[in-house]
């Protein structure tokens, strides 16, 4: 019961405090690794990360292509289970919950972990239907009345609602491509998710799609725990509050955003941020 | 790079000019061929039907003859309608109508202008309406079949009598009974509802039809649901190993089998293992079944490959479970490519002769029964399978027995 008090104390505190970035690492720990190794067959991707991920914080993982960030960010919600011969070792804990027990439900695990895809890929469906998916296999909701308020309400949260409240029956591929990828994350926040991974969301994205993602991803972030991939530096010391930079599977430095952008203690940071690598 | 060792820049039009003819000639002739493929497509299908109606429009009509049957009571018992004497209601019909015939053995030439089965419509018709014992019934029968090539002039009245079918005589009567206007030659929808028949005139493919529709039904309903559910455990749920890829391998290799093997299958398992009736339909289509079964898994697994891995990543990443993946999104996608796969194995599937052959399917049938959507009059299996055991015939196998009998007459 102290335990409780405490936590939400401290979120009390930590909401205040996130008005200046720095404090970030401060917070409450969401999710923790522990010494996560990754192979795929007899090549191993990942050799040992452990890293806090804070909440109600964008924490980005940098780093050149073909670094593991991406593979890491997948351990997360288990997305790696579905790749053929892929095997994880370590510990990953959401609230001190090991992901990786085997009495846990991995379905019940990705509703509370959603993530959003490099590409954009909507269902083949119409508008709401994908926004509505989530809820309905979950079941989450107990009338047509409160879907009608889920979708809508995700949408709204995805500043995608007014471009699309005329259409919400036309088929979610037509949208644009921003527009798409917004629905994909109206679509993972319709199920309620704590944390929302990110898996290089801007990367098929034009500058003007990418200003508004970023704006969302910075709204967002006062009521979820966001993880984001992206091999654009600019973009992570603009969103994150927290880096954590990759480099041939290792993790070489984490730490506030401000700091591994203005002060990198590591020389491969230094000159990975410089452009000297990657 | 010193000045000497570089060449001027090339102009592109002097060369362009000639590469751009002969890309433009190309492109020219690879049209002018497609354009001549379909043409010659076109040509050849005008042809096919072309000598296809001109041979066989006169088995569209076929030769009536309207008969006032007397239903006397002498030949008709009320009491017991279907064992009455026909055969002689149906002469003394004809001799009305062709009043000038005396002799026994004439009277039964001209009963013989109706097709054999004359009297059992009768019978039928007054076993249907008992009130026309003591009258007349009239009735348009089908004209035996030598009188129907007589009509429609496939026998030509100039031959000489010894080499003609009909006589003189039947000439002259049935000439009489055109005069009365007694002949008609309406629209031979016997062709589609009669069976088999001894009788030319009252033959027909119904048998046929019925037995390919039940088969094909038959064969659909096994390979089917067995072919996806097969093909989406492969694809999408089976662990890559040995055994899955000596399955893989043989499901391919059992696309390469001649059909005729599966019939020598269906004849070993399914008639003499199981026991099952020859000639049915049932054992056609799981013949069938087994030839498109595998198909029916190679174009759906390819139809599922063709699904991209974005829209599975999107559904697990929604927290789907792995069936949900496939029933929701992974199989919706992929079922154009299925029915499309599925529809050429089932074409392919209907227009097999020789798996049938071996199993008996080209049976004789001279009763089918065409509705399958009837209720069953009563509610025990054998009504049920009833249909599908009996009408055991094959459009495609009655074709093929056909011109293989045209084959062994004329070698």
């Amino acid at each position: 019961m102290d335990m409780q008090d405490g936590n939400v104390k401290m979120t009390q505190q930590t909401v205040d405090r996130a008005m200046n970035p720095s404090d970030a690492i401060e917070r409450t720990i969401r999710v923790q690794t522990r010494d996560v190794t990754v192979h795929y067959g007899a090549k191993q991707a990942l050799h040992g990360i452990s890293i806090d991920i804070p909440e109600r914080a964008v924490t980005s993982f940098i780093g050149p292509s073909g670094c593991g960030k991406s593979t890491f960010l997948r351990c997360i919600n288990r997305m790696n289970d579905t790749i053929e011969g892929a095997k994880v070792g370590g510990t990953i804990k959401l609230d001190g919950e090991d992901i990786y027990d085997p009495q846990l439900d991995v379905v019940e695990l990705r509703a509370r972990i959603g993530m959003v895809f490099q590409r954009p890929n909507p269902f083949p469906k119409s508008i709401y239907d994908n926004v509505a998916y989530g809820p309905r296999i979950h079941g989450l909701t107990s009338s047509k009345a409160d879907l009608d308020e889920v979708v809508v309400s995700s949408l709204r949260k995805a500043g995608l609602f007014e471009e699309v409240k005329d259409r919400l029956n036309e088929p979610g591929t037509g949208l644009s491509g921003g527009q798409q990828q917004r629905l994909c994350i109206a679509r993972a926040m319709a199920v309620g998710p704590e944390v929302i991974l990110m898996d290089e969301p801007c990367s098929a994205l034009d500058p003007i799609a990418t200003a508004i993602i970023e704006e969302l991803i910075d709204e967002l972030r006062e009521n979820y725990t966001i993880v984001i991939v992206t091999h654009s530096m600019q973009q992570a010391a603009r969103v994150s509050q927290k880096t954590a930079f990759f480099h041939l599977g290792n993790l070489i430095e984490e730490g506030v955003t401000e700091d591994i952008f203005t002060n990198p203690i590591n020389k491969q940071t230094q000159d990975y941020i410089m452009g000297r690598i990657g | 790079m010193t000045d000497s060792t570089m060449t001027p820049p090339r102009k592109a039009t002097k060369i362009g000019d000639a590469l751009r003819r002969r890309r433009n000639a190309a492109d020219l002739r690879l049209r002018i061929y497609g354009i001549a493929a379909i043409t010659a497509a076109i040509g050849l299908l005008v042809i096919l039907l072309t000598t296809l109606f001109l041979g066989g429009y006169q088995a569209f009509v076929q030769t009536h003859i309207r008969v006032d049957f007397p239903i006397s009571a002498d030949n008709v018992d009320p009491g017991d309608p279907a064992d009455g004497n026909y055969r002689a209601v149906v002469r003394q019909a004809m001799s009305a109508l062709l009043p000038d015939v005396s002799t026994p053995a004439e009277t039964r030439a001209i009963a013989k202008i109706l097709t054999n089965n004359t009297q059992f419509f009768v019978r039928d018709a007054v076993v249907r309406d008992l009130s026309v014992i003591g009258g007349t019934l009239t009735l348009e029968v089908p004209a035996a079949d030598i009188y129907d090539q007589l009509n429609k002039g496939t026998i030509s009245r100039e031959t000489l009598e010894e080499n003609r079918r009909v006589s003189d005589q039947e000439i002259a009567w049935f000439d009489e009974l055109q005069a009365k206007g007694a002949v008609s030659t309406p629209f031979n929808w016997g062709l589609i509802f009669n069976a088999d028949s001894r009788f030319p005139e009252i033959a027909g493919l119904s048998g046929a039809i019925v037995g390919s529709f039940y088969a094909i039904l038959v064969c659909f309903l096994v390979a089917f649901p067995t072919g996806i559910a097969a093909a989406v455990y492969l694809e999408e749920f089976a662990p890559k190993n040995r055994w899955t890829d000596i399955v893989e391998v043989n499901i391919n290799n059992l696309a390469a089998v001649p059909s005729i093997v599966f019939g020598l299958l269906g004849l070993a398992v399914f008639i003499q293992t199981f026991g099952l009736p020859r000639s049915a339909p049932l054992v056609g289509g799981l013949v069938l079944a087994l030839m498109s079964l595998p198909t029916i898994i190679i174009v759906t697994r390819n139809a599922l490959k063709a699904v991209p891995p974005s829209i599975r990543e999107a559904g697990y990443g929604m927290g789907a479970s792995p069936q949900q993946v496939v029933m929701h999104h992974v199989l919706p996608q992929a079922l154009p490519g299925i029915m499309t796969g599925t529809i050429l194995a089932l074409a392919q599937a209907l227009g097999e002769t020789a798996p049938l052959l071996l199993i008996g399917m080209n049976a004789f049938i001279t009763s089918p029964r065409l509705a399958l959507w009837m209720p069953p009059p009563l509610c025990q299996l054998r009504f049920i399978f009833g249909p599908i055991v009996r009408n055991g015939a094959s459009l495609r196998v009655h074709l093929l027995a056909f011109s293989s009998c045209l084959h062994s007459f004329s070698s």
